[in-house]
């Protein structure tokens, strides 16, 4: 049905938008784009900030145009010089009690609060601080650090994190001047229901919200003479990191990527698609276990630590329904500190594996003290004492962070050459590069299952109807002539419709994958700054494109698998692969006992 | 504290239906706590009870200054420091009465004797500036106070409880 149509003016300029539209995006349409704050797109109008009033004849009092929509006949004006001082006045009034330490932030250059201060030509601000102290810096994460002093109560972190997550980990707190956004009892991200998925570090207008940022150890490491250090990316980062350093949104940037790590100092650039074919390996094997052998069903992808902790958090009695399989980049560390060190002839002891990942949840994940298999591996051959204990992954940094030390060495990241992955860790098919968007694990699960249990050739490879597209897509796959149920969903308030359909003993599905973030990797907490619905399109779109140039596209294909699999793992779901490749889930709950 | 779970279950099963249930519930799990005041276990039971996330709770419980997150003694006395009273000398009667109890204002303004048998916090207007200066006991208003008034006062509530 088609909407009513509403004509109005905008600045002398007639436009004709949809009923319900708000004013702000009827500017847009008149060529005008109204400044904003503290509104988010398809999550928050909160209208806390009053930067995007406008004046409208017949109205007293200026309006925001982020909370109104549209009526018949409006006459709108949207730089009046009462607009400006009104938008210049409230901005200083921000202004008065964030920290102008803008030179040594974090998000200089990449704010919001500065980029308006800019643009509504504030070049002081009239207004003394009216806080008197400063409030503590919350790191009690491994994932986020959170500057309530740099915090300009937008809410944007509150509603992502309340909307699109479900998750309610922060809420404003408190009234008045002392009014904060935090956690219960003011105890810290650590101990509260966060996933560490990061969303509220995209969204923070100013750098109140960043990640805890391991630049400095990865420096170190790569200076150390003695150390080799390995680096492993995630799919999402060559359609992110481009963006970052000065390209188009989306803009695929594989082989630049590569020539970056090297020149950076790494001594290794290996590939998280690597170990993504090796998980496609070991999780297919495990859904055709469970579907021939009456084991859990549906299972549920495991591959996003965001929704790792969400259903060991929300959904503890569910965990079975999780794959055992380690997401990539844990696989790719007990690999890396097992098989390669062997074969390359280093000690393990003198690796360092830095994961780049588009991902906060990630740096949360490496520090799981489940997780330490190749020094569990070493230690029962008798090699290593316990004070020489190691972790899988050593550091993990986000796209940002990457960009960030990119920029620090003076890279000209557009004119790098075209740069290879190493061998053998840096082989890897489409299958693998699908994992950077939603739907893609399941993308490539089926890929290999198909033809591991039809013993035939897929022909069409591409699952159209699962790949990027609006809340939970469902498909049913003829496998051979057996129909298989799959469900897809990112964002952690999708995730929670399927668990709870399971719950209630309903759920039509064999297998699931959830990621945590809007749209998957490509919308990670890690990624570049904005991560709009747009640019994630754009990412997305690059995904699917690189996938297509492959020469492999499915996992199973891939040789440097098979050879992994032929003189060290043995078979898929064997004994060396559950000590490596598998995992256990913490029953954690959402209320403290 | 098993008992004061079933308790709180049992406020909470009361109320659940209700629009604005939270409120009710927390203003009544507040006054049958023995303190006045909302634990932070009890609030974990009410979040729990109610199913809905603790940053919630906390949230409205930081917002009203009704709520209380620290243990209250029997007799609240509400000491006003607004311009007015302090003019007419509402510091030196504050210092006399956390001097006569042995106790100190913490950050938020507030003060608590150990037996729990006074609190005492400020206020910044109560809006009887022609009274000056203002003191409120167990929420009733005295105007006017002088230290010996106030010494009478406060040692016939110490004196109540002795003799009880």
């Amino acid at each position: 049905m088609d909407k009513k149509m509403v004509t109005l003016s905008v600045d002398g300029k007639t436009v004709t938008v949809p009923e319900g539209t708000r004013i702000l995006d009827a500017c847009k349409v008149a060529g005008i784009k109204v400044p904003s704050l503290c509104y988010l797109e398809d999550v928050s109008a909160h209208g806390s900030c009053g930067i995007c009033v406008v004046e409208i004849e017949g109205f007293k009092r200026l309006v925001r145009s982020c909370l109104h929509t549209v009526q018949q006949d409006m006459v709108i004006h949207t730089h009046t010089d009462r607009v400006m001082r009104a938008r210049k006045l409230n901005l200083e009034l921000l202004l008065a009690n964030h920290p102008l330490l803008c030179t040594t932030c974090e998000r200089n250059l990449n704010c919001e609060l500065q980029s308006l201060a800019l643009q509504l030509g504030v070049r002081e601000s009239r207004f003394e601080r009216t806080k008197k102290s400063l409030l503590p810096i919350d790191s009690s994460s491994s994932s986020i650090i959170r500057d309530p002093n740099a915090c300009i109560l937008c809410n944007r972190c509150v509603e992502v994190c309340a909307k699109v997550q479900e998750v309610h980990a922060i809420e404003m707190m408190g009234r008045g001047l002392r009014t904060t956004v935090s956690t219960f009892f003011d105890e810290g991200l650590a101990s509260s229901v966060c996933t560490n998925c990061g969303q509220c570090s995209l969204v923070c207008p100013t750098g109140a919200i960043t990640e805890k940022s391991h630049e400095s150890e990865v420096f170190d490491a790569i200076a150390d003479p003695n150390l080799v250090v390995l680096v492993q990316t995630a799919p999402a980062i060559r359609v992110g990191l481009g963006e970052a350093m000065g390209l188009g949104e989306g803009s695929l940037v594989t082989g630049k990527m590569v020539s970056a790590l090297r020149t950076l100092g790494f001594d290794r650039v290996f590939d998280t698609q690597f170990s993504a074919d090796l998980t496609i390996m070991e999780e297919s094997h495990e859904l055709i276990h469970r579907l021939t052998s009456g084991g859990t069903l549906p299972m549920i992808t495991s591959c996003s630590p965001g929704w790792i902790k969400f259903i060991e958090t929300f959904y503890p009695e569910q965990l079975e329904h999780l794959s055992s399989c380690k997401s990539p980049q844990q696989m790719f560390g007990s690999i890396a500190k097992t098989y390669y060190a062997e074969r390359a002839g280093i000690d393990p002891r003198k690796i360092r594996v830095v994961s780049i990942m588009p991902c906060t949840a990630k740096k949360f994940e490496a520090g799981r003290s489940e997780i330490d298999s190749a020094f569990s591996y070493w230690r029962e051959q008798g090699s290593f004492t316990d004070d020489e204990y190691f972790c899988d992954v050593d550091y993990v940094l986000t796209t940002r962070e990457l960009a960030r030390m990119l920029q620090r060495i003076g890279i000209d990241f557009a004119h790098l050459e075209e740069g290879k992955f190493d061998d053998p860790l840096g082989q890897s098919t489409g299958s693998a590069v699908l994992f950077g968007a939603t739907g893609g694990v399941m993308e490539a699960a089926l890929r290999t299952a198909y033809e591991t249990i039809t013993k035939t050739t897929l022909d069409d490879l591409e699952f159209e109807q699962i790949r990027i597209g609006e809340g939970i897509r469902e498909a049913t796959i003829m496998i051979g002539e057996t129909p298989l149920k799959v469900a897809v969903a990112n964002t952690l308030a999708n995730a929670r419709v399927l668990l709870d359909q399971i719950q209630e003993g309903k759920s039509p599905y064999a297998f699931i994958e959830v990621m945590a973030c809007p749209d998957g990797c490509i919308g990670g907490g890690g990624q570049p700054i904005p991560s709009t619905k747009e640019i994630r399109r754009k990412r997305a779109m690059s995904i699917y494109e690189e996938d297509r140039g492959m020469p492999i596209r499915k996992s199973h294909e891939n040789p440097s698998i098979q050879e992994l699999y032929t003189s060290f793992l043995v078979q898929p779901l064997g004994h060396l692969s559950h000590q490596l490749l598998h995992t256990t889930y913490v029953k954690r709950g959402e209320y403290p006992d | 504290m098993n008992d004061r779970a079933n308790e709180i279950a049992a406020i909470v099963s009361k109320h659940r239906e209700r629009h604005g249930a939270l409120l009710s519930i927390l203003e009544t799990v507040q006054r049958t706590n023995e303190h006045n005041y909302l634990p932070k276990q009890e609030l974990v039971m009410v979040a729990k009870e109610l199913g809905v996330p603790l940053s919630q709770v906390y949230s409205v419980v930081t917002f009203y200054a009704f709520f209380n997150l620290k243990a209250q003694g029997e007799h609240v006395i509400t000491v006003c420091r607004g311009t007015a009273c302090h003019t007419r000398g509402s510091k030196p009667l504050l210092d006399k009465v956390l001097h006569m109890l042995g106790i100190e204002l913490d950050e938020d303004g507030m003060a608590t004797t150990p037996d729990y048998r006074f609190t005492v916090h400020t206020v910044a207007c109560f809006g009887q500036c022609a009274l000056a200066p203002v003191i409120a006991i167990d929420g009733v208003i005295h105007s006017m106070v002088t230290e010996e008034k106030l010494t009478t006062m406060i040692e016939a509530l110490s004196a109540h409880k002795e003799g009880a």
